[in-house]
C-alpha cells in the first residue's frame, strides 16, 4: 500500500507538471468536443488526432489521448441530452430520459447528474485502477501463451453474447476483423498473405485507417445533411443544479453504475456501449417506478452516464497490467505508445514508471477538470452544436485524412480509410455493429500468435488449454456463455439482449 | 420466397469466405504441431462461410431486402467520389490544395452553398488548421509544388 502511494505521488508529481497538465486539459476539451459532435465518436476521433501528439514525449501523449478518450464519454451526454442524438454509441440510452427531462425544462440537471455521475464512475474507477493494476500486472507475467489465447477467445465470446444485435453477426465482424489482421507478413513463418504485391500492406492493415473509415466516414456517408438538422435546447445556467429529490433520485443509480461499469470495463469488448446498456435495464428493473422511464427518469441518465465513464477507465486495467487492448479504442492507445517507443504490458510499471503513474494520476486531474469544464461550458458546446452539419462533415472528412495519412506517410492506408468507409456504410445499412470487426483486428495477431505458440509448446495437443487452471477457467466461462445464449436461441425467447436491442433500434428509428 | 436483406448479407459472407479460402490456396495449413501461416485464414475463412449460411438460413425474421432505403445513396457516393479525388490529388498538390479543394468541392456540389460563402470557408479552416497542425503542434503535413 505504501509503495502504491509513493508511486501515486510519483504520478501526481508528473501530472501535475504545467505542460503535461495543460496537455490533460487540452485533452479533455478535444474529447468533450469530439463527444459533443454527432458523427465524430471517440475512435475516430483520437485515430484523427493521435498525430497531433507525435512532436510530444510519451507520457504527454498518452495523458492527452486518454483525455479525449474519457472526455468523449462526457461530452456524449450533451448532445443526447440537449438534441437527443447521442454523440456516441454509449450515450444512446442518455437520449431516451435526458431528452424527456430537458424537455420538461430541466436539461441543466440532466446535464449536471450526468457530469458528476460520470466524474464519480470515473474517479471510482481510477481508484481501483491504482489497487487492482500493479498487483495484476506481477500475476500477468505468469500469463503463458495459451492463458492468452483462452482470455482472448473470452473475449470475442463475451462480446459476442453481450450484442444487443446478434451472437451470429457480432461473430460475423469478428471473424472478418481477424481475416483482415491476418493480412501481412506472417510473424512466425515470414510468409506474405493476401499483400497483392502491395509492399504497404506487407505490414498489415493498421488500426487507424479501418477505425477512421469504419466509424468516422461511414457515419458520415450514412448521413446526409438535410436529415442532421435538429432543434437544440439550451439550459439555462441557473437551472444547472439538480433539486434535493433529484439528487436523491440520482445516487443509488450512480453507485450501481459505478460498480457495473467499472467490471464490465475489465472485460474484452465495447464495454461502455454494453455497460450503459445493461446500467439502463438494471435501473429499471430495481425501480419502484419502471412507468417513469422513457418520460424524464433521473436514475435513467445517472445509471448509464455513470456506468460508461467507469466502464472506460476500467478498460484500461487489462491495458495497463496485461498489454491487452480490450477495445478498439485502448488498441490505438497501445499503437500510440508503440510509436514514443514504449511497451505496453505487465513490465510498463517497473520500466516506465513516471509514463504509468503519470498516466494513472492524470486520470483523477483529467476528471476534475472536465467536471469543471463541462458545466461552465455548456453555452460553447451548444454554439458548437449550432454549427450547420452541412460545413461540419467535410471538416471532419479533412480531419480524417489528415489523421491516417500522418500516421505512416502512407497513401495506401489513406484508401484504406475510404474502402472501409464505404463498408461502414454498407454493415450499418444491414444492421451490423461494425465495432467487434475493429477489435477482431486488434487482437488478430496476439491471438494467432498465441494459439500457434501454444500448439507448438504441446507438440498439437489441444488438452494444453484445459489442462492450465487459469486457461480452464477462462474457457469454462466462455463455454457458459455460449450455453447460454444456446438456450435463448433454441427456446426462442426473447432475453434481457433483445430488449435492449429492441429498445436501442426504437431510439434509433425516432 | 421473399428476398430478405440477410438472404443478401449472409450470401456476400458466403461468397467473401470461399473466396478467401481460394486464394489461401498456397499458403501451407501445417498441422497441429506446427501451425503454418495459413492455419489461422484459413479456419476463419470456413467459419466466415459457415456464420453467413447461417445467417441466410435464419433470414426469415428479417426485414425484406426491398425495404432496405437507400435515399442517401446518393449523398454517400459523391462523398466517396469527392474524396478519392482528393485522396488522388494529396500527394501532387499538398495537403493544403487539396483540402480546400476538396471542401470547397463538398459544399458547392453536394450541399448546394453559394462560392463565395464555401471559398471562405474552405480557406480559413485550412489555414486554422495548417497553422495549428504546422506551426503549434509542429506536425509538418505533406507539402504540395508550392511548398505548403
Amino acid at each position: 500500500m505504501d509503495t502504491t502511494l509513493h508511486s501515486l505521488y510519483l504520478g501526481f508529481s508528473v501530472a501535475l507538471q504545467p505542460a503535461n497538465a495543460w496537455y490533460a486539459f487540452l485533452g479533455c476539451l478535444v474529447g468533450t468536443l469530439v463527444g459533443v459532435l454527432p458523427g465524430i465518436g471517440p475512435l475516430a476521433g483520437i485515430s484523427i488526432l493521435l498525430p497531433v501528439t507525435f512532436g510530444l514525449n510519451a507520457t504527454q501523449a498518452i495523458i492527452m489521448l486518454a483525455g479525449i478518450y474519457y472526455g468523449s464519454q462526457y461530452g456524449g451526454s450533451t448532445t443526447s441530452i440537449l438534441m437527443r442524438i447521442p454523440g456516441e454509441a454509449s450515450s444512446v440510452m442518455t437520449c431516451v430520459d435526458g431528452y424527456a427531462m430537458a424537455q420538461r425544462g430541466r436539461a441543466g440537471a440532466a446535464l449536471c447528474i450526468a457530469a458528476v455521475g460520470s466524474w464519480i464512475g470515473g474517479t471510482f474507477g481510477v481508484l481501483v485502477l491504482t489497487m487492482v493494476a500493479p498487483p495484476l500486472a506481477t500475476i500477468a507475467i505468469k500469463f503463458g501463451p495459451p492463458e492468452y489465447t483462452a482470455l482472448l477467445v473470452l473475449g470475442l465470446i463475451f462480446l459476442a453474447y453481450m450484442s444487443s444485435t446478434s451472437l451470429i453477426r457480432t461473430l460475423l465482424m469478428a471473424c472478418l476483423g481477424l481475416l483482415l489482421g491476418m493480412i501481412g507478413i506472417d510473424n512466425m513463418t515470414g510468409d506474405f498473405r493476401y499483400s497483392f504485391n502491395l509492399a504497404e500492406l506487407g505490414d498489415g492493415i493498421g488500426i487507424v485507417p479501418v477505425a477512421v473509415g469504419l466509424f468516422g466516414l461511414g457515419e458520415i456517408l450514412s448521413t446526409p445533411s438535410v436529415s442532421a438538422v435538429k432543434d437544440v435546447i439550451a439550459p439555462r445556467l441557473r437551472e444547472l443544479l439538480p433539486t434535493r429529490q433529484e439528487w436523491r433520485e440520482a445516487a443509488l443509480p450512480i453507485g450501481r453504475g459505478t460498480a457495473l461499469g467499472f467490471i464490465i470495463g475489465i472485460i474484452p469488448g465495447s464495454a461502455h456501449v454494453i455497460s450503459s446498456f445493461l446500467s439502463y435495464a438494471l435501473e429499471k428493473r430495481v425501480s419502484r417506478h419502471p412507468e417513469r422511464f422513457g418520460k424524464g427518469a433521473v436514475a435513467g441518465v445517472a445509471g448509464p452516464e455513470t456506468a460508461n465513464n467507469a466502464a472506460s477507465t476500467g478498460a484500461f486495467v487489462p491495458l495497463l497490467a496485461l498489454g491487452i487492448p480490450t477495445s478498439p479504442i485502448t488498441a490505438v492507445l497501445i499503437g500510440a505508445l508503440m510509436i514514443h517507443g514504449v511497451q505496453v504490458g505487465p513490465t510498463l510499471v517497473n520500466e516506465h514508471p513516471d509514463v504509468f503513474w503519470g498516466f494513472v494520476a492524470s486520470m483523477y486531474v483529467g476528471n476534475v477538470m472536465l467536471l469543471a469544464l463541462n458545466l461552465p461550458l455548456v453555452g460553447l458546446f451548444v454554439t458548437v452544436l449550432r454549427i450547420p452539419y452541412a460545413y461540419l462533415y467535410p471538416m471532419i472528412i479533412m480531419f480524417c485524412i489528415v489523421g491516417v495519412y500522418e500516421v505512416n506517410n502512407s497513401i495506401v492506408d489513406v484508401w484504406i480509410m475510404l474502402i472501409m468507409g464505404v463498408l461502414g456504410y454498407a454493415l450499418r445499412k444491414f444492421d451490423f455493429d461494425p465495432a467487434p470487426l475493429v477489435l477482431g483486428l486488434v487482437i488478430s495477431p496476439i491471438l494467432e500468435q498465441s494459439l500457434r505458440q501454444s500448439l507448438i509448446m504441446s507438440n498439437g495437443n489441444y488438452l494444453i488449454f484445459v489442462s492450465r487452471p487459469i486457461a480452464l477457467g477462462l474457457l469454462a466461462v466462455s463455454a457458459t456463455l455460449l450455453a447460454l445464449a444456446g438456450l435463448s436461441f433454441v427456446l426462442k425467447q426473447r432475453d434481457w439482449r433483445a430488449r435492449l436491442a429492441a429498445a436501442e433500434a426504437g431510439e434509433a428509428e425516432r | 420466397m421473399r428476398l430478405r436483406a440477410d438472404h443478401v448479407a449472409g450470401a456476400f459472407f458466403v461468397a467473401f469466405g470461399l473466396l478467401v479460402l481460394a486464394i489461401s490456396g498456397d499458403l501451407p495449413f501445417g498441422d497441429l504441431s506446427l501451425p503454418g501461416s495459413g492455419f489461422m485464414p484459413k479456419i476463419l475463412a470456413v467459419l466466415t462461410a459457415l456464420f453467413g449460411a447461417v445467417l441466410m438460413m435464419r433470414a426469415g425474421e428479417t426485414r425484406p431486402f426491398a425495404a432496405l432505403h437507400w435515399n442517401d445513396a446518393k449523398h454517400a457516393a459523391l462523398v466517396v467520389a469527392i474524396t478519392a479525388a482528393a485522396i488522388l490529388l494529396l500527394e501532387r498538390l499538398g495537403f493544403a490544395t487539396t483540402a480546400v479543394l476538396m471542401i470547397f468541392a463538398l459544399l458547392t456540389i453536394i450541399e448546394r452553398r453559394r462560392l463565395a460563402p464555401a471559398a471562405a470557408y474552405s480557406l480559413g479552416v485550412v489555414i486554422i488548421t495548417y497553422v495549428t497542425f504546422v506551426y503549434v503542434l509542429k506536425t509538418p503535413l505533406e507539402a504540395g509544388p508550392f511548398g505548403f
